[in-house]
């Protein structure tokens, strides 16, 4: 809500500065989203007279004036042509500041001196009008400062009001709140009119749809002047408060919106056939608003007609039909109470939000019809010069009464955690306008209708505890009676996050949404989950791995000129997991309400997640220095990180569709596949944009992962152990590792490590066979003799030609 | 000539050898010449036994004194040159420090992470457990648990993502505190991390977010031990000289409700032009409250006996507010030029 601080005046005295404003108003009630200022925030603007006015003699565009500012007569020059000799004009001075922060001086335009400015309506924050200069009427003294008949300046704060303050939807709710904090009173305009216009019952009214609608009050203003202007002070609120002047009915209406919270709607009386029916829309009923937009209804849509067609979509916005307009001379004033859960729905069906909906939908108060009726009918006598009927057509079944909440003082301090007076509690509580009962150490407030927020005793103790001031809150912290600590699974992601940093690797956090070529451009198995209403259809799918965000992060990087890079993610992916049908009703009645019935929640849910972790290693992931060659991506890249994470786990040649056939392996703990890792398929790499890039992945279910096992105490004896190496030929096609684990699986061995340090194909080893060479460690009881290690290498040497047909290398 | 004759030219030849050795290996041959098993003195050393008594004793001794002589001055030259020897080779040796060491790669945790880390390891050492729960949560738990049922308008302001009916990604954490509270019964206290979403894309809203929420709910708890501890804890994370203020706010699930603003741990409210609280002195940093005395109706716990407070923040704001990131969608897009800064 845009509060003009000199309307806020208008209901209390204050004397803050508007920052002062802004931090008492945060510190005790709502937020203030921002500080404008409008027209002339410094100087002084006085009613001055045209004498002389012709145009420039050497520009096209501009005027020049001689203006009487009362006893002096100054040389203005001018952009707009309109004001004529004999008018009267506001003429702000030199020295005076702009709300854009421009400083006015005398000035020379186009060779001719310049004293001021005569203003137009944008210039004084009047209306957005900068067409042409504001004339005033006779009742402007010259020579008198504008400000005495007006504010030439003005401060608006923004107020963020918070879904449960309705109240504070208008100016006077502000002021009461204000007046609150401050400690001081508030007063409101007091409506008076004579009512003798013409009878409201010469129409109908007929309230069908009773649910939607808890109160409706017609009243009917006629004898209006038609055509005419709201008056100045009433235009300059309304465009202050951020909105736009039309007409003078239409300007008190929305007036009064803005003073009191209540929307209020106008009819044009001559238009409306018979009476008003409030009513639910009819299936395909078509309505053309008046920002010219037809819209098709439907019968949860509540709908103000009259006996032939639909007049206004019910607090959202009016038919151009039987708008007021120029020519109305006659109109019917609806100011009614629509239920707010429906009015948001209809709001939000037809994307359409207006001032009256926003209001509504927070549900307003209906005993505040009678207050803004009046004041209505009384600004109507104003300017288009109204006549207000004596009768008012009201349909209000079931009137709201205040309600009655106990407060009791100990409550409050508890959870408070500070001293509540008795008195303190009961004046502020009074100050928000309920009527407080004391008693032995409670108290019972009678809240106003206005508050529907304020329906238990927490309600209240928030009223308390904020108007008395939060600073006043001591700051304690309390005895915890546990001892805090992670999961095993959170340490786990933790330590698996922080090993993967040290080792060089960049933790990348990646939208798990994405198209559905995702799962399709990977070839990945299991069904993906879709969002009802993505951002866009590139987001439509949850992913079922962690690889195709990092990718598309990795295709981007090299975009940006990275030469490679190293990212890793730990995440959840989501695999689709329907219920049986015969399930479908538990599982929507779990989702629901929470209640499980005989089922477990998991099979009910529809999706099971699970924890992953996922590398994409790519390119050159590190430039090769001038100590050191370069690190590329590939296949043993990756696998070495995997070995890293998971201990043991052993490899077997496992394929899958996304990577390259020859580089790729299922990674086991124990007799489970923990995932995988290999290098990614070219033709994958190409959709991701990768081509040209070696690009080497894995991914494993996180709970896998034991990086760093507890470790347990294995004995040693002070004996030197003993090195020795061999190399053998084999078949090119078997597997090395096969040929390492064999060895390691040697019977009562003396083999303390094995490594394999070279591996070679090609001349001089014959076509079809390669050379292995092994690094062996070997540890006996007491120093072993070479007579020993011989018989040690020689019997590894027969396992390997026993099982793999190896050759000794000579 | 005699042999003590020979005995003290051996000695000046092996002398004038061992002054004009210029390095260790030189200095070896010298040794195995004059000293060595073959050598002359050695022989006539070996012979002392056929000569006379007297000549045996003036032989003997003549011999040992020539040795010990040559020992000596083999002992200090070759110290002498091995010291200069050594003193070469490091000379050779030296390198250009200026040139880059072995690489050690240094890897980096994302920063919405690290300030995660960082907020629950402080509520850990209070006392409090950490929770799990899905990212796809049902509409109970999302909404209608927390005093926010079907057609509220709250559930606008929540811009949620729909996964299938009565299923969403979770909008907030707060599912993860009643799903915690039906486990259990009080004393609670609990942090949940986690990521969560909204249909919203600018500058400063991304469609998924991390928060952090907490919950404690025993007897006696007061909006003051929540002053307390969002104190404390924006002190871990800010730098001990932070303030804390409270204002008023709404929301569904806690009552009163409060915001928290940290006083600029840049400025401190000082500069006009600071860059990070824009001049206001205050940083707006998380939402609070005592616990909705429905809610804890809700998930069965008597709202007379037990009292308790929630808050909730979002480490991807506190990330870009501490480390000084304009654009929250930097977090999200994996940019190497952007994860290596941390």
């Amino acid at each position: 809500l845009r509060v003009p601080l000199s309307w806020l005046h208008e209901y209390l005295d204050f004397d803050l500065s508007a920052d002062e404003l802004v931090d008492l108003f945060s510190l005790r009630s709502q937020e203030i989203d921002g500080v404008y200022r409008l027209g002339v925030s410094e100087g002084e603007v006085v009613v001055g007279e045209v004498v002389e006015f012709g145009p420039h003699p050497n520009a096209d565009r501009l005027f020049v004036a001689k203006v009487d500012l009362g006893g002096r007569e100054v040389q203005i020059v001018a952009g707009a042509p309109n004001p004529r000799p004999g008018d009267r004009v506001p003429v702000v001075l030199p020295g005076s500041v702009m709300a854009d922060g421009t400083k006015l001086r005398e000035a020379r335009l186009r060779g001719l001196a310049s004293y001021g400015m005569m203003m137009s309506e944008r210039e004084l924050g009047i209306s957005a009008n900068h067409g042409g200069i504001v004339l005033l009427d006779d009742s402007y003294d010259v020579g008198r400062p504008v400000a005495d008949y007006f504010p030439v300046g003005e401060t608006v704060l923004d107020i963020d009001v918070t879904p449960n303050r309705p109240d504070l939807w208008g100016m006077i709710g502000v002021a009461r709140e204000l007046a609150a904090i401050l400690e001081t009173g508030y007063r409101t305009p007091e409506p008076t009119y004579v009512a003798e216009g013409r009878p409201t019952h010469d129409f109908g009214l007929r309230v069908e749809a009773e649910d939607l609608c808890p109160r409706y009050d017609l009243r009917r203003v006629s004898d209006l002047e038609p055509g005419q202007e709201a008056p100045l002070i009433v235009r300059r609120r309304i465009y202050a408060a951020g909105m736009r002047p039309i007409n003078a009915v239409v300007d008190a209406t929305n007036y009064v919106m803005l003073e009191t919270g209540q929307p209020i709607h106008a009819f044009d009386a001559a238009r409306v056939r018979e009476g008003i029916v409030v009513r639910r829309g009819r299936e395909k009923e078509k309505i053309t608003l008046l920002d010219g937009s037809t819209r098709v209804l439907d019968e949860e849509m509540l709908v103000i007609a009259d006996e032939e067609r639909g007049l206004v979509i019910a607090g959202v916005m009016g038919a151009e039909d039987a708008e007021v307009g120029d020519e109305t001379t006659d109109a019917l004033i609806e100011v009614a109470n629509f239920e707010g859960r429906n009015i948001l729905q209809t709001s939000q069906k037809l994307g359409l939000r207006t001032d009256a909906s926003g209001r509504f939908e927070r549900g307003l108060d209906p005993n505040m019809v009678d207050y803004a009726m009046e004041r209505v009918c009384a600004l109507l006598t104003q300017d288009p010069g109204g006549i207000p009927a004596d009768d008012t057509l009201s349909h209000y079944p079931h009137p709201v009464e205040p309600w009655r909440v106990p407060l009791r003082l100990v409550r409050a301090e508890l959870l408070l955690g500070m001293p509540v007076k008795m008195e303190e509690a009961s004046e502020r509580l009074e100050a928000l306008g309920c009527e407080v009962e004391r008693e032995d150490g409670r108290l019972l407030a009678t809240v106003p209708t206005f508050r529907r927020d304020l329906r238990r005793e927490a309600d209240l103790v928030e009223e308390v505890g904020r108007l008395i001031g939060l600073d006043k809150v001591p700051e304690t912290l309390p005895a915890v009676p546990q001892a805090g600590r992670l999961t095993e699974s959170q340490q786990q992601a933790r330590s698996l996050r922080r090993l993967l940093a040290d080792l060089g690797l960049a933790e990348a956090i990646t939208y798990p949404f994405g198209p559905e070529r995702w799962t399709a451009d990977l070839s990945m198995e299991g069904e993906a989950v879709g969002l009802e209403n993505p951002l866009s259809v590139e987001d439509g799918y949850l992913r079922t791995s962690i690889l195709p965000g990092l990718l598309d992060a990795t295709a981007r990087n090299k975009a940006f000129g990275a030469r490679g890079g190293a990212l890793f993610e730990l995440g959840n992916v989501f695999l689709a997991d329907i219920p049986h049908d015969d399930l479908r009703e538990a599982a929507l009645r779990f989702r629901m309400t929470g209640e499980l019935g005989a089922q477990e929640a998991g099979r009910l849910m529809g999706v099971r997640e699970a924890s992953k972790i996922g590398v994409v290693l790519a390119g050159t992931v590190r430039p090769a220095g001038w100590n050191v060659p370069e690190f590329e991506a590939g296949f043993f890249e990756a696998k070495g990180l995997v070995e890293r994470l998971v201990p043991g786990g052993r490899f077997v040649p496992a394929t899958r569709p996304h990577l390259h056939p020859g580089r790729s392996a299922a990674v086991l703990v124990g007799d489970d596949e923990a995932g995988w890792v290999g290098e990614l398929h070219p033709e994958v790499a190409g959709r991701f944009g990768l081509e040209g890039w070696p690009v080497a992945a894995l991914e494993l279910e996180a709970a896998v992962c034991r990086p760093d096992p507890e470790p347990r105490f294995v004995p040693f004896v002070n004996v030197p152990a003993v090195a020795r190496d061999l190399a053998v030929l084999v078949e090119e096609r078997i597997p090395v590792g096969d040929m390492l684990r064999s060895v390691l699986d040697l019977h009562r061995s003396l083999l303390a490590e094995a490594r394999v340090f070279d591996v070679y194909a090609g001349s001089p080893v014959p076509q079809g066979q390669k050379s292995v060479a092994f690094g062996f460690t070997f540890q006996g009881e007491k120093t072993l003799t070479d007579e020993e290690v011989d018989a040690e290498v020689g019997r590894i040497l027969r396992r390997l030609e026993d099982e793999f047909g190896v050759l000794l290398r000579s | 000539m005699s042999v003590s004759e020979r005995i003290e030219r051996l000695k000046s030849e092996a002398l004038s050898a061992v002054a004009s050795g210029t390095s260790t290996a030189d200095l070896e041959d010298v040794r195995v010449r004059f000293l060595g098993r073959s050598a002359e003195l050695t022989e006539i050393k070996k012979s002392i036994g056929a000569l006379s008594p007297e000549e045996r004793k003036e032989v003997g001794r003549s011999s040992n004194r020539a040795s010990r002589e040559i020992e000596a001055a083999l002992g200090s030259r070759t110290e002498e040159v091995a010291a200069r020897e050594l003193e070469e080779r490091l000379q050779a040796e030296a390198v250009d420090v200026t040139l880059p060491g072995v690489p050690f790669q240094r890897g980096h945790l994302h920063p919405s992470q690290m300030v995660i880390d960082d907020v629950v390891d402080f509520f850990v050492g209070l006392g409090y457990r950490v929770a799990e729960g899905p990212e796809v949560e049902t509409d109970y738990y999302n909404f209608t648990a927390l005093g926010i049922p079907p057609g509220h308008p709250a559930r606008t302001m929540q811009d949620t993502f729909f996964v299938d009916e009565g299923l969403v990604l979770r909008t907030q954490t707060s599912p993860m505190q009643i799903r915690t509270m039906l486990s259990q019964g009080p004393p609670v206290y609990v942090v949940c991390p986690g990521r969560t979403y909204r249909r919203d894309s600018d500058p400063t809203h991304t469609p998924m977010f991390h928060q952090v929420e907490g919950l404690a709910v025993d007897r006696g708890l007061t909006l003051g031990h929540l002053k307390g501890t969002l104190a404390a804890m924006a002190r871990h994370v800010f730098g001990g000289g932070v303030e804390i203020r409270l204002r008023p706010s709404y929301f569904q699930f806690t009552e009163p409700s409060v915001e928290m603003d940290v006083s600029c741990f840049v400025c401190g409210g000082t500069d006009p032009d600071c860059k990070v609280c824009k001049g206001a002195g205050w940083l707006e940093m998380l939402g609070a409250g005592m616990v909705d005395p429905g809610v804890l109706e809700e998930v069965g716990y008597d709202p007379e006996e037990y009292t308790g407070y929630a808050f909730g923040m979002g480490p991807d704001r506190m990330a870009m507010v501490k480390y000084g990131v304009p654009d929250l969608r930097l977090f999200f897009e994996g940019d190497l030029r952007f994860l290596r800064q941390f």
